[in-house]
């Protein structure tokens, strides 16, 4: 047998072993237990409005305003972890550290429930404003680490040239490194919103009216009550809700780098 | 290296293939009508054979709770009866904390987690179609829990007042039919709901009586107003298994007899029911 041959029948084989495993994967499945527990679809039309009328709104704005917020709070904080003056990088160094650490769904319950009981404080907007608030600042920990790669990627040379051409410092920082640097960060930031959007979820936790429920509380809602009460139909359907959301939103991420790429 | 993927993919799906073959144990034919009564375990169809293991959304005070001096690890009025229903049936008791969300919807049945499920869960006819009930094991009240200062004095009050309700549960049902003007706000259970109040993001709780009678205990908030809906918990277990439902019935129906059940209803829901919770949890 011929190298190449021998090549073609290992490749061959395992065409043959993938292709029967995925028929013993379909023929093993219990396929009305999976239809009735998953994909009871009947009547299921009154709750697919309120998911993407209601849930997939609120899911995309908070994500909105927590990347946003979060990202102008992890500017501040890479330009103080970045700053000459010591103290402030202590406290950028401190605050990153800490809000890396602790889980979102434990900074959510904190803003909401415990800040008001220690600090007689309620943020403003409610469970939801808490909860946005504490997204937000959960993501500008990671987002400033994610900024501070991309600032420190950015050939020292650039400032070097810069500053010997009269630019001042901030100037400098303002329009020729961060520009770069956030192109640089395009993909992790890419991978922080989705991160987000996902994160959006854990507000359940705070308590939601009617009108602030998201995606994944709505699926919740529908396993208990309605006409696909009892199974998991609303929660498949708000799966494909979320990759419906992301998956366009990563290919369009990764359009605009092929595109810059080309152009440089 | 062409085949270097394609071994990856292969190796990935033969491991969930076998993972798969692995939760897919086919079921013996459950459900022979003519089970002989509790004596004989082996017709139960048991998740594990001689233990019946049961799910439950801990905790939910006076109903279920932590409990390490406990031989399951939990107490609580659900568990004492699953354990008198364990000792009847001849089996052991393992009980596993898990999500509502999951019990009343069926999945941790069907996925085989667990035999029962008993969680305070209210028997209704949508759950019904999805689970099999046992006979009513606790009659329930709903209850309006509101800070004791507070200004409401009746449902017909919270109109615009933000009330906190547990999400897919009766209470959350009454409330929407109810408490029509009120901003209904959901949470996942009793704990949120009563940091929540606590906290001032909420102005009431409405919510099954025995969960909200422990919050008056410090006398911060009282019990305004309750609510009969003729509502029974049961114990719920997979569809088709009607062996085990007619075994647990059968249980079921000896503790009263017995007079068990009297007992144990006066350990948890005596008038000073809760203040002994207290005193017992402090001793």
């Amino acid at each position: 047998m011929t190298r190449s041959a021998r090549t073609r029948l290992t490749t061959l084989t395992l065409y043959a072993v993938f292709a029967a495993i995925v028929v013993a994967f379909v023929l093993v499945a219990d396929w009305p237990a999976i239809k009735s527990n998953f994909f009871l679809t009947e009547g299921f039309t009154g709750n697919w409005r309120d998911m993407v009328f209601v849930g997939v709104k609120n899911t995309i704005l908070y994500t909105i305003v927590a990347f946003v917020g979060g990202f102008v709070l992890a500017v501040v904080l890479v330009l103080m972890k970045l700053a000459p003056i010591a103290p402030f990088r202590w406290l950028a160094t401190a605050y990153i550290e800490f809000f890396r650490g602790l889980p979102a769904l434990v900074v959510i319950l904190f803003m909401a429930l415990g800040v008001p009981i220690a600090f007689g404080w309620r943020p403003p907007g409610g469970t939801v404003g808490a909860g946005l608030l504490a997204l937000m600042l959960v993501a500008g920990a990671y987002m400033a680490e994610t900024l501070r790669a991309g600032i420190e990627a950015v050939p020292k040379g650039q400032t070097e040239a810069a500053r010997s051409l009269g630019i001042n410092a901030p100037w400098t920082m303002a329009s020729i490194v961060m520009p770069q640097a956030l192109r640089i960060v395009i993909p992790p930031l890419t991978n922080e919103l989705v991160i987000l959007l996902k994160d959006t979820s854990l507000l359940f936790v705070v308590g939601l009216a009617a009108n602030q429920k998201e995606l994944t509380t709505l699926a919740r809602d529908f396993m208990a009550s309605g006409p696909s009460a009892g199974t998991a139909t609303s929660l498949m359907f708000a799966a494909l809700l979320y990759l419906a959301i992301t998956l366009p939103l990563t290919r369009l991420v990764a359009w605009m780098e092929s595109k810059q790429k080309r152009s440089r | 290296m062409k085949t270097r993927p394609l071994f990856a993919a292969a190796a990935t799906a033969g491991l969930i293939f076998s993972l798969a073959a692995c939760g897919s144990e086919e079921d013996p034919d459950a459900g022979n009508g003519d089970a002989a009564p509790a004596a004989d375990a082996a017709d139960l169809d048991l998740v594990t054979e001689g233990t019946l293991t049961v799910c439950s959304d801990v905790p939910y005070v006076p109903f279920e709770d932590f409990d390490d001096t406990a031989p399951s690890g939990f107490s609580g009025f659900d568990i004492d009866i699953v354990s008198a229903v364990a000792d009847g049936l001849g089996v052991d008791l393992v009980v596993k904390d898990s999500a509502f969300d999951g019990l009343q919807s069926g999945l941790s049945l069907n996925a085989g987690e667990c035999d029962m499920a008993a969680s305070a869960m209210t028997i209704t006819e949508d759950r019904a179609q999805n689970l099999a009930f046992s006979d009513g094991y606790y009659d329930s009240l709903q209850s309006l829990l509101v800070p004791t200062d507070s200004d409401i004095a009746s449902i017909g009050d919270l109109s615009g007042k933000r009330v906190a309700v547990q999400q897919g549960t009766t209470g959350e049902s009454y409330a929407t039919e109810n408490a029509t003007d009120a901003e209904l706000v959901s949470f996942p259970s009793d704990a949120e709901m009563f940091q929540a109040i606590l906290a001032g993001q909420v102005d009431a709780i409405l919510q099954d009586l025995p969960a909200n009678v422990p919050h008056t205990a410090d006398e911060a908030f009282t019990i305004v107003e309750e609510y009969d809906t003729e509502e029974t918990y049961g114990l719920a277990m997979k569809k088709g298994n009607d062996a085990l439902v007619d075994a647990v019935n059968e249980q079921l129906a000896e503790l009263r007899d017995s007079g068990d059940y009297d007992e144990l209803y006066a350990k948890y829901f005596s008038e000073d029911a809760a203040d002994s919770d207290d005193a017992e949890s402090t001793s």
